[in-house]
């Protein structure tokens, strides 16, 4: 069992909560939290960790002040809004940075936060406890914020579980149902972040009407969209239905070009072959092609959800987006988009059982203060209301 | 019928009994003719974990032979009575090239525990007792408590030393116990013929290679007619065995290996490592006759050693993927 911040050390878990349940209070928007988030994001926005580990940008831009400062304008309402409590936040085990998120909306919510980070966690993390620790500079932050990690230890969970005010878990069906075996109490809830998955659409019509070098820029968001984490995140397009016609020889094309840098490890590799040969196996791949090293083009009537590795791509064709109106499940969470209007959308959205962000090609992993249909700060907090009898 | 023809032929056969097999190929595009064996549709082997590839009926299936895989679901793979009698066969026709025709004394150099306690039967305990008919009457160097029997060894040294006898075990339980117990008591192995497998990454951090082996054995104990060889489950009855000077492991003349580049998947020329693709007539019963494992190798020469055929080294396993995705699938998913 250890503690990774404030700083690195052994811990108890009574003590901890002991330590973090009697520091002094934060308010929602605490200026000394927004303090200790800017100088973090500027720690992450260094040039040699932006080289290292080019996905901590977008985290670091997350965490600018006038980011923050636009989420806490969302709150404004009649009511009052206090932090929740304590909050026990589990993320996944191998996303490096989903914690940060999590966890610094729920500590700008004013919340104490004990984050549990997988021991398997490496890379990016580290990178991300780094910067973390560097940016300490204030006592409260340090006592009501901790960041811990252990082997399984089914008291620990148990009693963090047990003293959380909110419970946040992520990491897949697998994970949340794990978890939820361990008791809250009667008043706390969870936030679950179960399974999920994404996919793209080009409108024909649209890649048509765009300039060469919209449709390459396109290409590039796209491969953002697919390689950052090895295409496994939840949000992260598993594969491609052409809306009312399909270019999809000249967009492979591209993709593979702007891909070019994106050799898979030999293991990697492998287990793309077995991906693509399992699902052919089980008849749901009429045709596979290999375009490049990076980049698997599987011919397939629909979406295959599952994550096959790391550059696989389905290519699909409907005659038009009410078609794909019955394709959508409620599992589905992220629709990129190439070449529709927002009207468009919006229309295809309000039919639709599942999605809960339809965003533009090269923003897919860009996290929002909206996530999985949840208004994270709105979650993070507690609303009280003060009614006077009127007169 | 040359290798390719043959081995033709055997993709047509599964193709026509495996449906599964029969889907892959077509998705591949692959075509029905080869111009050479490197040009054949190979198979991840850890397809055999995730589907249950099989070219026979259900009421055909005689035996099923499942992996040793330390996690995730076992590989599955299914023999009709004619591929668990070919499979003994082939077997024994390879050892015997370095056996002679003659069941030979045996040193088994594991515990005797791994084939009497049948509640912890494993694949270590299957290999162990498949092993052991290739000789007769076996002495185990371990005893039920994995305690050394050093009265043991010697009474079959003494008993059959000065006659051929055969060695058998997994290449870490060789070193970690008979080397150190023959050198200890001044045993004369050099009667000897050592089969061993299993891979040198446990020796890894003694700085234990074959080299090292080979040279260690043969000055303290005498022992030089040493062969490691090379096969797995999903080939059952394909062995790679290493030729007397320690020069590679050799390729039956039912099979071959090709070593691919992990980007382009091509053949690596000789003296480039690669992942080891396995290659045998073999499997009749299930699709596995041509085969990408998971190891890397490399190809020392063709046509230029004691055997003919390409000599080859394995170096190891794949380092395994690493995957960051928000589900945590990954591990359940694959081996």
């Amino acid at each position: 069992m250890k503690q990774l911040f404030p700083s690195a050390a052994g811990f108890e878990v009574a003590p901890l909560l002991d330590e973090v349940r009697t520091a002094p209070p934060l308010e929602v928007g605490d200026e000394r939290i927004v303090e200790f988030l800017g100088r973090f994001a500027r720690a992450l926005l260094a040039p040699a960790i932006a080289r290292a580990h080019p996905e901590l940008a977008s985290l670091g831009f997350f965490l600018r002040r006038g980011e923050i400062r636009r989420a806490l304008d969302r709150l404004t309402g009649d009511e009052l809004r206090l932090p929740r409590g304590l909050v026990f936040h589990v993320p996944p085990a191998n996303v490096d940075t989903i914690f940060v998120y999590s966890w610094a909306l729920s500590a700008l919510a004013g919340n104490r936060n004990i984050v549990r980070l997988s021991s398997r966690s490496a890379g990016a993390a580290d990178a991300v406890l780094d910067a973390m620790r560097a940016a300490l500079s204030d006592e409260v932050v340090a006592r009501s914020q901790r960041i811990i990690t252990y082997d399984r230890d089914d008291s620990v969970t148990a009693a963090l579980s047990a003293a959380a005010d909110l419970r946040v878990l992520w990491g897949g069906d697998a994970s949340v149902r794990s978890l939820r075996r361990f008791e809250l109490a009667p008043h706390a809830r969870d936030l679950t972040f179960p399974d999920r998955s994404s996919f793209a659409i080009i409108s024909a019509e649209g890649w048509a009407r765009a300039t060469e070098d919209e449709r390459r820029a396109a290409a590039e968001g796209f491969r953002n969209d697919v390689f950052w984490f090895d295409q496994a995140a939840c949000a992260s397009p598993r594969g491609v239905y052409w809306v009312g016609g399909s270019f999809a020889g000249e967009f492979r094309a591209l993709l593979a070009e702007v891909a070019r840098g994106d050799v898979p490890e030999p293991a990697m590799a492998v287990q793309k072959r077995v991906g693509v040969y399992g699902a052919a196996a089980d008849g749901r791949v009429t045709r596979v092609a290999f375009d490049s090293a990076a980049v698997t083009t599987v011919e397939a009537p629909d979406v295959i959800r599952d994550w096959l590795g790391a550059g696989v791509l389905t290519h699909s064709t409907v005659r038009s987006l009410d078609e794909l109106v019955p394709k959508v499940v409620r599992r589905d969470q992220t629709i990129t988009h190439f070449g529709f209007s927002r009207a468009e959308l919006t229309d295809f959205a309000r039919k639709l059982s599942g999605v809960d962000r339809l965003v533009p090609f090269g923003s897919a992993l860009k996290f929002a203060p909206v996530w999985d249909g949840y208004d994270l700060l709105t979650e993070f907090t507690r609303m009280v209301t003060v009614t006077v009898r009127t007169r | 019928m040359s290798l390719l023809a043959e081995l033709t032929t055997l993709t047509a056969h599964h193709r026509a009994r495996c449906v599964a097999y029969d889907r892959i190929l077509s998705a591949l595009g692959a075509g029905s003719s080869f111009d050479t064996v490197a040009d054949l549709p190979w198979l991840p082997v850890r397809l055999f974990k995730t589907h249950e590839l099989k070219s026979i009926a259900d009421d055909e299936v005689f035996k099923v032979l499942t992996s040793s895989g330390t996690t995730g679901a076992p590989s599955r793979i299914f023999l009709d009575r004619d591929a668990a009698a070919a499979q003994t066969k082939h077997l024994a026709a390879t050892l015997q090239t370095v056996l002679g025709p003659r069941r030979l004394p045996m040193l088994m150099v594991d515990t005797i525990g791994v084939i009497k306690d049948r509640r912890t039967f494993s694949a270590r305990g299957a290999g162990v007792l498949g092993m052991a008919n290739f000789g007769r009457k076996h002495v185990y160097v371990l005893d039920e408590h994995d305690v050394p029997d050093v009265e043991a060894v010697r009474g079959l040294l003494a008993r059959h030393g000065g006659e051929p006898f055969l060695i058998f075990g997994f290449t870490f339980m060789v070193w970690t116990y008979l080397y150190r117990l023959a050198r200890e008591h001044g045993f004369d192995l050099s009667n000897g013929i050592l089969l061993h497998s299993g891979g040198w990454k446990k020796l890894a951090d003694q700085a234990v290679d074959n080299a090292t082996f080979r040279r260690a054995f043969a000055e303290e104990t005498g022992l030089r007619r040493i062969h490691n060889y090379y096969g797995m489950v999903e080939q059952i009855g394909t062995v790679f065995v290493e030729g007397a000077a320690g020069d590679g492991l050799y390729c039956p003349d039912f099979a071959d290996v090709i070593i691919r580049d992990p980007v382009t998947w091509a053949e690596q020329p000789v003296g480039v490592p690669g992942v080891i693709e396995v290659v045998s007539t073999l499997p009749r019963s299930y699709p596995g006759h041509v085969l990408l494992t998971e190891d890397l190798g490399v190809c020392h020469g063709i046509d230029d050693g004691e055997r003919p055929g390409k000599r080859f080294s394995v170096l190891g396993r794949l380092p395994k993927a690493e995957v960051r995705g928000c589900s945590d699938t990954f591990g359940a998913r694959a081996a």
